[in-house]
């Protein structure tokens, strides 16, 4: 389940389900172990072998925390320091509403402020703001992508139906609006950007598109005929593409952020040196072109044109002669 | 004894003292630490620093009448335990859920300080995931809180009461207002290259935020901006277009494009991603921009 906790984690956990316990007068070990992700052995052993040895000066029975568990049933009495829970961190309450506001409006599609389904978490969100300032509501917003308006309905209802459907692409490496059917297996969101894993017809095999690269898309009535692979559906590059490797100027480190990287180090000058797959030679050169000086190719495999970069460069000054 | 023990026990000894304890009282009243000074001075520090990470409001104040004066130390039950949320077990399932689909970069949500999981783990997909650090909660419980921050950027320091943190695009915006230029900014959260202080209350009201979403790289940046016109190829014009939100369906020959820029570098940077299917036509400077970049690649 889980891998060994440390001190720290085992305490903020306890910190926890003691007042929750204190306060549900008992609780079933399983659900505190299903509840606050704490693994059954250690929870037993924390409860029987630590807590129940916490207590003040001068440490008599009638100044410790008393803990029985019996027929697996938890009671935990006399935790008068610990009856409330920890407060939470402002990182943590930042970290809840940001996750709360990401699935509110905008471009997420399943929630609006108006569904029925999105009340309990606008409940809590008024709550959780309540409690980190009176500016809460409107401190933080979330787009998960981007993408025309009349995008991505049309996907989720041909994903949620498994329904085939026709799209018209605009690939980025190779210049072109393409035209193919496509089966939706996922959609997901990374970095601001969503994301479609649909197996393509024209491809014959599985594909990430970026949504707001779609222009049209058509529902064809035909049921899909694949199925998702275990890929876990985040960038499977093909396996096939040649791998390069770049070493980056500390301004050039974004490329970590927008190109999904293989490996990411750093040189002994503090240098960041990222491997990638290289989908299209195209995608390459742009890539080269907007770095310029703040990057450069260690190596790729297998190797193509060593004057890659010069002669992209070349190509584009032709225009401007 | 054991570490945890130990830290539970110092913590219930803060709590229960209504009044500043000392490191040599809390090394009587607790047992477990060494018995020699320096090794238990530094059990001791160790252990304060580990309370302080995981967010116990532990003051360091000076203990009253000692002469001279000694550091001793205090939990307010009201900063521990702050306002109790009184969530409904759908509404902590919601926010559960929300945690589950959407994952943030690093850190705790402290979920379980509110009563944990309602039914276990969730059988959730996560579909998206959003970059998040330190700086950025600390922003964002600023701009909740409305308190002023202090950070630098681009090599200044500023003074910004921040209005709303907002992710767009693949980047976190801070907007808010500038004290020190007396207006309305918009920043990058990545680009901040210091850790966020907190200053005094919020004294402006708060405004209505740029919306980052109809920023462009190129439009980031102080001053006026400059029109630039380009040409790009036909079957690279639609797609421009669709990328600008605009109509796509304009076809034709070379189509010509201005653009209102501010920021000259990702203007740059921007059009090289249309290799020899764009072309800057003017200004001469920023048509000199591209050519002299590219001579220096060729």
């Amino acid at each position: 389940m889980n891998p060994k906790l440390t001190a720290s984690e085992r305490m903020i956990r306890l910190l926890a389900v003691i007042p929750w316990v204190v306060e549900q007068q008992g609780a079933p070990l399983d659900e505190i172990v299903a509840r606050f992700d704490y693994p059954r052995p250690q929870l037993v052993e924390d409860l029987t072998g630590v807590v129940f040895f916490v207590g003040v000066h001068p440490f008599t029975p009638d100044s410790m925390i008393e803990v029985d568990i019996s027929d697996d049933e938890v009671q935990i009495r006399y935790a008068d320091w610990f009856s409330r829970p920890l407060r939470l961190t402002p990182g943590e309450g930042a970290r809840l509403l940001t996750a709360g506001h990401s699935l509110i409006g905008g471009d997420f599609g399943t929630l609006d402020e108006g569904d029925e389904a999105a009340s309990p978490l606008l409940r809590a969100l008024a709550k959780l703001g309540m409690a980190l300032g009176e500016a809460a509501d409107q401190a933080v917003e979330v787009r998960l992508g981007h993408a025309p308006a009349e995008t991505l309905p049309p996907l989720r209802s041909a994903l949620s139906r498994g329904e085939q459907i026709d799209v018209e692409y605009y690939t980025y490496g190779r210049d072109e609006l393409t035209q193919r059917i496509v089966e939706p297996l996922r959609i997901f969101s990374d970095n601001g950007n969503w994301y479609l894993h649909a197996w393509c017809h024209r491809a014959d095999g599985e594909r990430i598109f970026r949504v707001d690269r779609v222009r049209s898309v058509r529902l064809t009535g035909m049921g899909v005929e694949h199925r998702a692979s275990d890929s876990g559906g985040s960038f499977t590059p093909h396996g096939d593409d040649p791998r390069v490797r770049l070493r980056l100027d500390p301004d050039a480190a974004w490329v970590t952020e927008q190109y999904p990287t293989e490996s990411v180090e750093t040189d002994p000058q503090g240098r960041l040196v990222v491997g990638m797959a290289v989908s299209t030679v195209g995608w390459l050169e742009r890539l080269m072109l907007r770095l310029g000086p703040a990057a450069e190719i260690v190596s790729i495999d297998p190797p193509l044109s060593p004057d890659l970069v010069s002669d992209a460069a070349r190509r584009v000054l032709e225009r401007y002669r | 004894m054991d570490k945890l023990e130990r830290l539970l026990n110092l913590t219930a000894a803060l709590l229960d003292a209504d009044r500043v304890l000392s490191a040599e009282e809390l090394r009587r009243r607790i047992g477990g630490y060494p018995e020699a000074k320096a090794a238990f001075r530094r059990t001791f520090e160790r252990d304060k620093e580990d309370l302080r990470k995981m967010g116990i409001p532990l003051r360091v104040e000076n203990v009253p009448g000692a002469d001279p004066p000694i550091e001793g130390y205090r939990i307010l039950r009201s900063e521990y335990a702050g306002r109790d949320l009184r969530l409904e077990p759908d509404e902590l399932a919601a926010l559960h859920l929300a945690t589950s689909i959407v994952r943030l970069d690093g850190g705790e949500t402290g979920l379980h300080k509110l009563g944990g999981a309602v039914s276990g783990a969730v059988d959730a997909a996560e579909v998206g995931h959003v970059p998040f650090d330190e700086n950025l909660a600390a922003l964002i419980a600023a701009a909740a809180d409305r308190r002023a921050v202090g950070f630098a950027y681009s090599g200044v320091e500023r003074a910004v009461e921040p209005w709303r943190l907002s992710f767009s695009r693949g980047h976190w915006y801070l907007a808010g207002w500038d004290r020190i230029r007396e207006d309305q900014r918009l920043y990058r959260v990545d680009r901040i290259s210091s850790p966020i202080e907190l200053l005094d209350d919020a004294a402006q009201p708060v405004g209505t935020p740029t919306d980052p979403a109809n920023l462009r790289g190129w439009e980031l940046g102080d001053g006026t901006p400059t029109t630039v016109r380009v040409a790009v190829d036909p079957d690279q014009a639609a797609y421009l277009h669709h990328l600008l939100g605009e109509d796509s369906s304009r076809h034709g020959e070379t189509s010509v494009v201005e653009f209102k820029v501010r920021n000259r570098e990702g203007f740059r940077s921007f059009i090289l991603t249309f290799l020899e299917h764009a072309e800057v036509l003017d200004p001469p400077e920023f048509r000199e921009d591209v050519v002299s970049w590219l001579e220096a690649l060729a």
